[in-house]
């Protein structure tokens, strides 16, 4: 062994402040709502997941049985929209997301040998803003009644019209406070995994699901704000009275489903994704052979997720886009094929020849292999446009999904959790009570799900809350009905499985699978630290060249340290931090900037009332204008002056940026008093919801900018920034120069549009 | 007119291309053969696919009948041709001194927004309509539309390797390149505004409005939303392709660094 010699990880890194609980708060009462670490925090993910599993299952289980008899009158049809809704909303937002970014928030640092997080604070605060999104989404039922819409809320149904009660506005505060976690989160994932990784451990060398982790969270930056914004106009719509998406006031309830499946469809890869990393660690780890095709796994899933942003209409091949349109999207949703079939080859090669052991967590990955590709062949009849119109909300999308989410992902996850309960626990599950939940799950699952294609083909349409008495559609509900309690018992035994083997199970030791990764290079469950040290990478599969060192010429001397050729570049957290919060920030802006485009300069609206060329006073916002712009040259000159510790000037210049920022704003709230004084609100026309919208955001963005530069401000007026170099100011800096630039775009498109 | 008719008969030399494409070749021809021989393809597919362009139907109905025809050779020409002539080029640019074009170019910053510039820029109304009512303007849009593309592949494929971007930030330049790119193809297809007004209502001095409204079913409106779909979806998936080789670059990398640290190992 040559570990003495080689360098290691200094795993506890004392130069960084300790965010982690002292002692004291390890242990005292609040030790789990205290707690700053990844792992705790991963576990409470789980745990509140899958306490909100037991009641989205319920809800199905209700919906089944219902759907049991035909002409059955147990719900009412109001009752079982809301059952629908809040399953869907509840297992996709509460369930399948959580869980996903639980495993990733306790296994990912662990992956790449890091210690924590990058920000294990805003690790917590992600967390903790979870279980407050799925109160917010529950309090909604003792608020007059659950959200209706079905999850993805079309309109003008969700408009307040047609859905009076306030349980539509709780599913979008829901989804707006799930949605910021969900950000934070992936924030703090992308800045992990490009900066913690321990030496050697270069970006082609990451376990797979680090990979696909990483690219989640890139998906997730961009994705859902584009959700959060358009929620936030749904909500102008209904607390304000504006029409934004609807038709009586010159609104286009198509926009709705523009904006959601552009967020909608990237969000079935962000469920989807994850999922393939677990597979692609567990398969090779029961086969015994390295994953077939590392590169292949990895780059076919960039390509997902690159393609995810360009197929979101054939969701909508029913609105009538165009012939031309349903082309194109038919041809780029099947072109998702290639990527995706390319990794169902991947893994089949692995466990082509390999030894293969059906371990729970394996049988659990080969029933995923199967049914993802059920699911997967179904998706290609969708994508073409004619099936898609005779088959489009009939059960046979219910079938289609439920083989993709359930079949697919929830089965990964499954296999994950025995996988990796060790690895938390230190204690194996049940093998026995495993595999009576494994088979109750497949049987099940394909009794449930398999015959709803039937259904659809028979034109079973989804979302009815009864149904006639035709041939073959009552015994086919049935069985899908009782498939849905055989599922119910196997995660009674899963429950009971884990309730059990916490006390009683097995010991598990530090690598009971003999797996190859560093998350088994330390002890189950790994101390507070994760690592005494992290071992040595070479490759892929550190462990296995841990093992395998002695096996050929043993090296006498100490061996250089594996560098990549080109040396990875060094960033700071801060920086990556804040350009994917860039990142998120610009997609936000960019669905308000569409708005405005859609409804004031295409031509489209031409309503009457007030325009931006009929009310704007252009060269007063020209002034104020300019003082935002002058304010990203003394921000520049600030840290200028801090970069040459020039501490009294970089104070002055910071001040002068902070009044600048905030004439800005006196400008603004001039302009607005303005307009409303000429009767111009919110709801007045499409022009002015969309032009309050889009520059009150922008405005509120500039205030959340001089908080956050007066912090800096006072830091450094008490002398924070004198004895250790900080890249606060640069971070909080870049964010300035985006809000301005954003006014750049905002300013042409909206004023200069009007003057000339 | 028919369509067998309108492919076969619209062919015309542009002298111009014509002596690019020859002095191309004899570049290339020049040089002593040998490792050189294996870039032959990308160039020679490049020199082709700027003849199609250019001179085939396709720049004959881009010249003010066809939108879509229009697009079309605006993507080859900036996503097409250039990065195939930087592949197969590659060597006879290294081997002149390519240094002072490259520290030029080699501003990634600078070369995204030529390459996104190139997009957007001719699609500017004026732009647009200039291009095809003066014969002067058309050929400076097909010249820039080229350079602009070499631009914006430049810190992709850069001659000199070390004069390349990173894999990882290289997959970011492209991948926000696409968005940018789409961004307009969204516009322009959903637009119900003509992007360019010349193709509303084209002078049909080739006698082929006929066939190509009633035959091949494109209106003004459909012939703008397949050109809006054309730089939406295929040319995002040209970026999408580049992204891959550059990730595969990574992994390549990698393993080749992962092989030679275990033969230090053994040794």
């Amino acid at each position: 062994m040559s570990t003495a010699a080689s360098p290691l990880h200094p795993a506890a890194d004392p130069a960084s402040d300790d965010a982690h609980g002292h002692d004291a708060v390890e242990r005292g009462p609040f030790a789990w709502v205290a707690t700053v670490d990844h792992k705790r925090i991963g576990i409470l993910y789980l745990c509140t997941a899958f306490f909100f599993f037991c009641v989205g299952g319920v809800e199905a289980l209700l919906i089944r049985l219902q759907l049991a008899r035909p002409n059955s009158t147990l719900l009412s049809p109001d009752a079982y929209n809301q059952l629908f809704t809040m399953h869907g909303t509840t297992m996709i937002f509460l369930v399948v997301m959580p869980t996903l970014v639980g495993f990733g928030n306790y296994f990912v640092p662990l992956m790449i040998g890091a210690r924590d997080m990058a920000f294990p604070r805003l690790n917590a605060m992600s967390y903790w803003l979870f279980p407050f999104g799925g109160f917010l989404l529950h309090f909604s039922v003792m608020a007059g009644g659950a959200p209706s819409g079905g999850w993805f809320a079309y309109t003008p149904l969700t408009e307040t019209p047609f859905s009076s009660t306030q349980g539509t506005d709780y599913w979008v505060l829901a989804l707006l406070v799930l949605g910021v976690g969900t950000v934070a989160t992936a924030i703090n994932l992308i800045a992990t995994i490009l900066t913690l990784r321990a030496p050697g451990l270069t970006m082609g060398r990451v376990p797979l699901f680090v990979w696909m982790t990483f690219v989640t969270s890139i998906l997730m930056v961009l994705a859902l704000p584009v959700l959060n914004a358009a929620v936030v106009l749904l909500l102008v719509d209904r607390q304000l009275d504006a029409h934004v998406f609807l038709a009586s006031g010159g609104g286009n309830t198509l926009l709705w489903q523009h904006f959601f499946w552009t967020f909608g469809h990237p969000e079935v890869y962000i469920m989807a994704l994850p999922a393939f990393g677990m597979i692609s660690e567990i398969i090779p780890t029961f086969s015994r052979k390295p994953i077939f095709g590392y590169e292949f796994v990895a780059a076919s899933t960039v390509a997902i997720a690159i393609l995810s942003f360009g197929v979101w209409a054939h969701h909508m091949f029913a609105v009538g886009l165009g012939h031309s349109a349903d082309l194109a999207f038919a041809g780029s949703s099947m072109l998702i094929a290639i990527p995706t079939g390319v990794k169902i080859f991947n893994w089949i090669g692995t466990m082509w020849g390999g030894s293969i052991r059906f371990t729970t967590a394996m049988l659990f990955a080969t029933a995923f292999l199967i049914q993802f590709v059920v699911g997967g062949l179904s998706g290609i009849t969708f994508a073409a446009a004619p099936i898609d119109w005779q088959v489009t909300d009939t059960y046979y999308v219910v079938a289609h999904f439920h083989y993709v989410l359930f079949g697919g992902t929830a089965f990964a996850i499954l296999g994950g959790v025995y996988y990796w309960f060790p690895k938390m626990s230190g204690r194996l599950l049940s093998e026995r009570l495993g595999r009576w939940n494994f088979w109750l799950m497949v049987v099940g699952f394909n009794l449930t799900f398999f015959v709803q294609h039937f259904l659809g083909i028979l034109g079973m349409p989804r979302r009815v809350f009864t149904y006639p008495d035709l041939p073959y559609w009552g015994a086919l509900n049935m069985a899908s009905t009782v498939g849905a309690f055989v599922m119910g018992l196997a995660a009674l035994v899963l429950a009971a499985n884990i309730a059990i083997s916490l006390r009683r199970g097995k010991v598990a030791g530090d690598n009971p699978w003999d797996a190859w990764t560093l998350e088994w290079a330390t002890t189950s469950p790994p101390p507070h630290d994760n690592f005494h040290e992290v071992p040595p990478v070479h490759g892929r599969r550190p462990l296995w060249d841990l093992a395998h060192a002695g096996d050929a010429a043993q090296p006498t001397e100490p061996v250089a340290p594996s560098r990549p050729r080109r040396a990875e570049p060094v960033l700071d957290k801060g920086v990556v931090a804040v350009w994917s919060f860039i990142a998120s920030e610009a997609a936000f802006f960019l669905i308000l900037v569409i708005a405005y485009v859609f409804f004031n300069l295409s031509g489209v609206a031409g309503a009457a009332g007030p325009s931006a060329a009929s009310v704007l006073d252009v060269p007063k916002t020209a002034v104020f204008t300019g003082c935002l712009f002058a304010s990203s040259f003394t921000l520049w000159m600030s840290e200028k002056n801090l970069e040459r510790e020039a501490h009294g000037a970089a104070a002055r210049w910071l001040l002068v940026t902070v009044a600048l920022g905030a004439v800005f704003l006196v400008g603004q709230a001039s302009e607005y008093l303005g307009l409303f004084h000429r009767g111009v609100g919110v709801a007045t026309n499409l022009f002015a919801t969309t032009f309050f919208t889009l520059t009150g955001f922008h405005g509120l963005h500039v205030t959340m900018g001089l908080v956050a530069l007066l912090i800096v401000l006072g830091r450094l007026l008490a002398g924070d920034f004198r004895h250790h170099r900080s890249s606060v100011l640069r971070a909080v800096g870049l964010y300035w120069h985006f809000v301005d630039v954003v006014w750049l775009v905002v300013f042409s498109l909206v004023y200069l549009r009007a003057a000339g | 007119m028919t369509t067998w008719g309108l492919l076969t008969s619209c062919w015309w030399l542009d002298p111009l291309a014509l002596a690019a494409c020859l002095a191309a070749s004899m570049a290339y021809a020049m040089p002593p053969a040998g490792r050189l021989r294996v870039r032959r393809v990308p160039l020679a597919v490049a020199l082709l696919v700027l003849v199609l362009a250019l001179m085939s139907p396709i720049g004959r109905l881009a010249d003010g009948y066809l939108f879509s025809a229009h697009m079309l050779q605006h993507l080859l020409l900036v996503l097409i041709v250039p990065p195939l002539a930087l592949l197969g080029a590659g060597p006879l640019l290294r081997a002149r001194n390519a240094g002072r074009v490259g520290r030029v170019l080699g501003r990634p910053l600078v070369a995204w927004g030529l390459g996104v510039g190139a997009m957007w820029l001719w699609h500017e109304r004026t732009l647009c309509d200039a291009a095809s009512h003066s014969a002067l303007v058309h050929r400076a849009q097909e010249l820039s539309l080229l350079a602009m593309g070499t631009a914006f592949w430049w810190p992709i494929l850069a001659p000199r390797e070390e004069a390349r971007l990173e894999p990882l930030p290289g997959a970011l330049y492209l991948f926000t390149a696409c968005v940018a790119c789409s961004l307009l193809g969204i516009l322009v297809t959903f637009s119900p505004i003509q992007v360019c007004s010349v193709y509303a209502h084209p002078v049909d001095r080739l006698g082929v409005m006929t066939l190509l409204r009633e035959g091949w079913g494109l209106t003004a409106e459909k012939d703008q939303q397949v050109g809006g779909l054309l730089m939406w979806v295929p040319a995002c998936l040209v970026y999408a392709i580049g992204i891959l080789g550059v990730l595969g670059r990574l992994f390549r990398e990698d393993e080749a660094h992962g092989e030679s640290s275990s033969q230090e190992v053994r040794s």
